[in-house]
Formats: C-alpha cells, structure tokens, sequence
C-alpha cells in the first residue's frame, strides 16, 4: 500500500498582458495603488459605436515579442496570451525553448469569443473579393483554440493540452482543468486566458449585452456595488500562469508562490443575476469543500463584481450563503473595476492578484468605487494590509457560468 | 501572352508575405532541396502563397503545387504551368 501524498498544483510562475501593465510587476503596482485606466476606446474603425470605454491594452508592440511566422496566423488575442505565456515561463525559471521532456508540460487556455479582428479581416476579403482572396490562416486564426496550439508550438510543448470554452468563467475551469492534470501525473501546464474584444466586428458582438456599460465618463462607466452600477466595461488582455507540480517545483528549487487548492463550477442560465446566488454560493462551497478549507479561513474574496445591481446584489448573498458571517468580515475586492472586464481573462488577472497580494500582505482596492451599498466589506481607496494565506476567487460569464476558485499562499502550505 | 516566370526573388517574397518566415534569395537558390517544414513554412503557409499566385496571375495552380516539398518541386510545377498558360 502506497502512504505517497497526492500530487498538488502549485503556481509557480505569473505573466500578465493587461491595461495597467504588460508585466505582472507593473499590473501589481497599478493594482497596489488602485491605478483606473478605463478610458475612451481609440481603436481604429471603432468610434461610431455606442460602446465608448474600455480597458485597451496599448503600448503593446506584437511585432517585438512574437516572430513574424506566429504573427502572420495569429490574431491579437493569440499575441496577448503567447506574450503571457512567455512572461509567465521566464517567471517559473522554465525558459521558452522546448523542455527535455517535451511531455511533461502542456497547455490549457480558455476563450470567449475567438480572434475577432483577423475573422473580420478575411470575412471582409471573402465579401469584397472573392472566396480566393481569404488567407488559409483564417481557418485556425479566429478558433477559440488557437493560443492553445500557437503556445504549444511555439514551446515544443507536447503534454496534455486542453481549451476551456465556458463563458467568462472558464479562465477559473481552466486552471481547474490544468491543476487536474498536474495530479494526474503532468509535470506542467502553462494556463490562462486573453482576449482581445476592441475591435470592431467584436465589438457589435457585444452591443446586445444588457449588461454592458455605454456609460462615456472612463470613471463612472464600471463601478459595481454602488448605486451608480450601470453595468461593466470590457477589457483585453489577461493572464497567463504556470501550474506545477509541487515536488517537482521543489526539487527544481523554483519558489511556489500558490496553491490551486480548490474549485467549483455551476450553471445557472443567461442573465439570470439573481439565480445566480445560488450557483455562486454552491460553487463557493464546492471550491472550498475540494480545498480542505472552512469559510473562515478565507482571508480575502476577489468578486466577481459586475456592475449589475442585480448581480451585485446576488454575489454579496452568495458570499453570505456560502460563508455565514465571515462574509460581512472578510475584505473583499475588485481591481478589475480600474481595468474593465477582459472575459475569460477577467478571473486570471483576479487569481495573478490574488497570489501577489498574498505575497505582498496587502489588499487591493477596488478603484472608481465609494459609496458601498451592499452588506460586504469592500477595500476602496488604497490598499489594506492583512495577512492573507487563503484567497478565494469568484468569476461569473454573461451566458451563465459561475465558477469559484480558492488559492493559498505558496509558504504557508509546504510539507 | 506574357510569360511570367516565378523567381526564387517572387518566392522569397511570398513566404515572408505569406508564411512570415524571412529567408535570403540565394538561400533558397542554393538550397532549393531544402524541404519547406525545414525552413519553418507550413502546409497552410503554402496554401496561402499558391492562393496568392493564382490571384496575380489569373491562374489555377495543379493541386499538386501545395503539396509540393521543396522550393525546386515547386517552381518547377508553378513556372511549367505559367509558361504553358494551362
């Protein structure tokens, strides 16, 4: 009989492409100091449309970071989350070449919409030319599985890969999914989301979402849990991390900096905010009950946060249900409302924050918010210092996924 | 008709154009065996210069020309079918 300890995934490397920085360094001291960089959207062909803030992703030069052959046959959102990747590699000491085990590490990403910039260049070729003037690259380009197989490529990475397409939640499913997969024997997975929905044809796509803001003023556009919601912001952009195997972390001698400890995932329909109680809070108590961990151990709650009275009312009861009375002690916050909503890459960035709030003792606030009108704890302003050992991470996706993940600090958990 | 021989210099252009893999002229002059996945060009990287072709031209190219290996095998079909205007 075996008395071997279950594998357990750890985060051992963190790479962010986001509107408030193109480095997990940067993304965090914007986050830190509760930096807004919600703003008027300037992409080109975009202007006339009713949608007007956003988070933009700017100063990001794909040119200078992925080669011309990946370039051609990728789309915006490809670039951001292969730039990620590479960050988050260089993070976990495991470099961008081909690993000497090309099968021990794999790939596992989700998406929401695709590459809606590069399908609408081709489409307008295919419409305005003719069907022999679409380049062959839009058949893979657009697919919700592209950054999947462009960062498996790019790597020689042949282990276990995977692409989550579950609404904005799924950038939790994935690293669910990931963590999974270093249990069952995977070495590493590189794991993440970005997207990139400011262009254009993307952009209509949107336009039907009651729940997005056509709000004009940058900082009173997203601002969740106060009287003033009216909705979210989009944003581009992401995360991108490396889940590890524990022992193998340790004995590379790489620093664990997190646990995926837990997680749990439900469905409660399109735009029913308020049934969404209920799917949060069993997500919750899944989340927790798969992490070993008691409700009152969680030190902070990164919400979900989308600006939908309705919605917000439902997640602050979720957080009741789910946690008692700790819920109206715990802090709880929502960076996301300085940088808008980027889909399934939205819960990344939030998990990146977590493990670097967790790291630094401090919990970010929530920016463009103050006038708090819900029953929880929320941080504005400036930073709060805590010792946080557990964060718990809440995503919920307009079509109805509701996911939630619980991290703990790298140092707390060795054995 | 004009007779529009494809160069190894059209060619280099094509697979930056297309497949976004920078390679010199005489590079692939002198080493026109070398296969196309060696030099980082995809099947679809071909495609993409066969379609490209067939619309400077006003042309169709052989199926055979995005099956082609190698830079030689594949001038060698494009220019027979150019020349001969078929």
């Amino acid at each position: 009989m075996s008395t071997e300890q279950p594998k357990r995934a750890v985060v051992t490397g963190v790479g962010v492409i986001a509107p408030n920085g193109l480095s997990a360094d940067t993304y965090w001291k914007s986050v830190q100091e509760g930096i807004g960089v919600l703003d008027r959207i300037t992409r080109e062909g975009c202007e006339h449309l009713p949608l007007k803030v956003a988070g933009e992703v700017r100063s990001f030069d794909a040119s200078t970071l992925i080669e011309d052959r990946f370039l051609v046959q990728t789309d915006r959102f490809s670039h951001y989350a292969m730039a990620a990747a590479s960050l988050a590699l260089d993070d976990a000491g495991l470099g961008r070449d081909a690993p000497e085990d090309p099968f021990s590490v794999g790939v596992v990403t989700a998406a929401g919409s695709g590459g809606g910039e590069f399908g609408q260049r081709e489409l307008q070729k295919l419409w305005g030319q003719g069907s022999k003037f679409v380049g062959p690259y839009q058949s893979i380009a657009w697919f919700y599985a592209a950054s999947t197989g462009q960062i498996s490529i790019r790597s020689g990475f042949k282990g276990p890969c995977g692409v989550v397409a579950s609404d904005e939640a799924g950038g939790l499913d994935a690293l669910a999914h990931a963590a999974r997969a270093v249990r069952r024997g995977t070495g590493a997975v590189v794991v993440g989301a970005a997207e990139a929905p400011l262009a254009p044809y993307s952009m209509v796509c949107q336009l039907g979402y009651p729940e997005l803001s056509t709000v004009e003023e940058p900082d009173r556009a997203y601002r969740p849990f106060t009287a003033g919601a009216s909705g979210f912001v989009p944003a581009e952009g992401g995360a991108v991390l490396v889940v590890e195997d524990e022992d193998r972390a340790r004995d590379r001698g790489t620093a664990v900096r997190a646990v995926v400890a837990g997680h749990g995932a439900t469905f409660t329909g399109a735009s029913r905010w308020a049934e969404s109680r209920e799917g949060l809070a069993r997500a919750i108590r899944v989340a927790l009950d798969e992490a070993g961990c008691a409700p009152e151990e969680i030190d902070v709650v990164f919400a979900d946060a989308l600006g939908v009275p309705e919605a917000d009312r439902a997640e602050a009861l979720a957080l009741a249900d789910a946690l008692g009375a700790h819920a109206a002690r715990v802090p709880v916050t929502a960076p996301k409302t300085g940088i808008g909503r980027a889909y399934c890459g939205a819960p990344v960035l939030d998990v990146a924050a977590a493990v670097l709030a967790m790291e630094h003792g401090l919990v970010p606030p929530t920016p463009n918010v103050f006038d708090v009108c819900h029953d929880i704890d929320l941080v504005v302003s400036r930073a709060r210092p805590a010792d946080l050992r557990t964060a718990l991470v809440l995503s919920r996706g307009l079509m109805g996924s509701n996911a939630a993940l619980v991290v703990r600090r790298g140092d707390e958990t060795a054995r | 008709m004009s007779i529009t021989e494809l160069t190894f210099e059209e060619l280099a252009a094509l697979v930056k154009q297309s497949a976004g893999v920078t390679v010199a002229p005489e590079d692939l002059r002198n080493a026109s065996d070398v296969p196309f996945s060696a030099l980082g060009v995809d099947s679809l990287g071909l495609l993409g210069i066969v379609g490209e072709l067939e619309n400077r031209h006003g042309v169709a190219l052989p199926p055979d020309a995005e099956r082609s290996k190698t830079p030689a095998d594949f001038l060698g079909l494009v220019n027979s079918t150019l020349t001969t205007g078929v």
